[in-house]
């Protein structure tokens, strides 16, 4: 991911940096400045996203307890596919870009005002999915990656258009050899070919062309789709519930080209699903949102107490891994009860208030050890309360305030 | 997940009709049967789906406070914390990662006693640290001798 991720920055920046063509016009003119920035700011969360969910895997490695380090290994899922799915996206948009860039320097007789028109209808498109994606909410990203197929098949639609339109235009114009030249280099050497399948205008409902399983990895007829390698990793992803089969379905689709809105809702064949980790325990998952702690609607709460914020900072909660990263979604029975409330009639001899419980057991248990408790150590305590009040280690991020 | 299900309905009844139905006639009667059972381990057998070791340990206090036997469960608390942090018994030599067990079962320990007996588990705890017990000390049950001589019954 972070290979593609780099090369899509680095066209990016070529088109950023290039000097302005005729007349000013270019991408990199101040009327479409707006569309650069909005494929830099993806660049700026993506990277932040994978950088958290490499802290996080570390941080999942070194703990003892083998429920929470498989929650903490969790909490990178939703990352990992805002990411993979938030690349492929901003790709698609550099190729936009580039395109609108080579139309805007080359066909002099191609609209200013139709190029801006086209890219805008381009950026409605995809600005949402991008937030969505950037939201680190795990509803929203998983929404969000499921719906990619569909979009990517729209997007491929308005590039094949963009792209004829300013052909017939310079067609018409009659500098036809150069220019279109330049706009087909401009296509063939785009970052990501296969995420924007070349389909002939009159493209049928199917593309004929069944996905399998080799080897090699997912073949689309003697073409390698994605590779043996990234499925292995993906199997093991699915099989520890950090990423969703149906999310690493959509990606598979993409990349074997299978965009079309009569095939949005269709799924991979058994013999690739089952090379990507699907199983019944997978499909369990699903179904019970234990994959995903974002997959009910209760209320989240934090694990560790909000008040104490600053003492569980200087005890490495901080960042990536500061408490707002260690929130559990409870039904409102299940909180009541840990909070002191509902049926509890030992109130007033035993303190059953999850808050002060932990914070007693946390203090208590570094006195004892004489120094100031390590992250890890505190999360090996709290793995313990949450097992003892039976509230499952199944973490989502939640709000600071 | 399923244990949302353990906060569901009459928890408490629900609680003694699995005692009841294993042929124990209270609580502790089940739990002093499995000395060394940690809460969720007494939990996960009464009910793997929808009983909650803090339930289970609730229902304990009340029976304790009834038949005023609270300083026998709490001894017998300490006794399932150890093994669970330490399951070679004492350690013969407090490195960084003992401190650590010993420091986790005492946290666990009096992080949830009954208030009324938290002087006296404060008071054990610094005994234990101390005057350390023998290497490999492993308590079997509240009867432990060295556990009553930190922690007597005296209640009325």
């Amino acid at each position: 991911m972070k290979g593609s991720l780099g090369r899509v920055e680095s066209a990016l920046s070529r088109i950023s940096t290039r000097r302005p063509g005729f007349d000013g016009r270019g991408i990199n003119g101040e009327v479409f400045m707006r569309f650069l920035r909005l494929g830099s700011k993806q660049v700026t969360w993506i990277h932040g996203t994978l950088g958290s969910a490499t802290v996080m895997a570390g941080a999942a490695s070194e703990l003892e307890n083998p429920e929470m380090e498989l929650g903490v290994l969790r909490m990178t899922g939703p990352r990992l596919q805002a990411a993979m799915f938030g690349t492929l996206l901003l790709a698609t948009w550099v190729d936009f870009l580039q395109l609108t860039d080579a139309l805007l320097r080359e066909c002099f007789i191609c609209s200013f005002e139709k190029q801006f028109v086209d890219l805008n209808r381009v950026r409605g498109l995809v600005e949402t999915p991008l937030s969505d994606l950037a939201s680190q909410d795990p509803n929203r990203v998983e929404a969000a990656a499921l719906a990619m197929p569909e979009l990517m098949g729209a997007l491929t639609r308005e590039f094949n258009a963009i792209h004829s339109d300013g052909r017939a235009a310079m067609e018409e114009g009659g500098k036809v050899l150069v220019a279109v030249r330049v706009l087909e280099m401009v296509t063939l050497i785009s970052s990501l070919k296969m995420s924007l399948p070349r389909l002939p205008p009159a493209a049928p409902a199917t593309l004929g062309v069944g996905l399998a399983m080799s080897s090699g990895g997912v073949m689309a007829g003697s073409r390698i789709v994605v590779s043996a390698e990234w499925v292995e990793l993906m199997r093991r992803l699915v099989q520890a519930g950090v990423i969703s089969l149906p999310a690493v379905s959509a990606a598979v689709r993409i990349h074997g080209g299978q965009v079309m809105m009569a095939q949005a809702h269709q799924d991979l064949p058994e013999g690739v699903r089952d090379a990507l980790g699907d199983s019944p325990e997978v499909r369990g998952m699903r179904v019970t949102g234990k994959a995903g702690a974002g997959m009910s609607d209760a209320p989240k709460h934090h694990v560790l107490p909000k008040e104490h914020r600053e003492w569980f900072e200087q005890r490495g909660f901080k960042g990536d891994m500061d408490i707002d990263q260690f929130c559990v979604r409870l039904e409102q029975a299940h909180h009541e009860a840990i909070h002191g409330g509902g049926n509890w009639t030992l109130g007033r001899v035993w303190p059953g208030e999850w808050n002060r419980m932990l914070m007693k057991t946390l203090r208590d248990a570094e006195a004892r050890a004489g120094r100031m408790l390590t992250r890890n150590q505190v999360l090996d305590i709290v793995a313990e309360r949450m097992q003892f009040y039976k509230v499952p280690i199944v973490f989502t991020k939640g709000r600071s305030r | 997940m399923t244990d949302e299900l353990s906060w569901r309905g009459n928890w408490k009844a629900r609680l003694y009709e699995r005692v009841r139905e294993r042929g124990y006639d209270s609580l502790t009667a089940f739990a002093e049967a499995r000395p060394t059972a940690s809460w969720v381990a007494l939990a996960e057998e009464l009910g793997p789906d929808d009983v909650a070791g803090v339930q289970v340990y609730d229902g304990l206090v009340a029976e304790a406070v009834r038949s005023k036997q609270v300083t026998r469960l709490v001894r017998g608390h300490l006794v399932r914390e150890l093994w669970g942090s330490l399951p070679d018994g004492w350690p013969a030599m407090l490195d960084d990662d003992n401190r650590f067990r010993v420091a986790k079962a005492l946290g666990l320990w009096s992080g949830i006693v009954p208030e009324t007996h938290e002087d006296r588990v404060r008071l054990a705890g610094d005994a234990l640290l101390a005057n350390p017990p023998p290497a490999g000390w492993r308590p079997l049950g509240p009867d432990d001798e060295l556990l009553r001589r930190l922690l007597p019954d005296d209640e009325a």
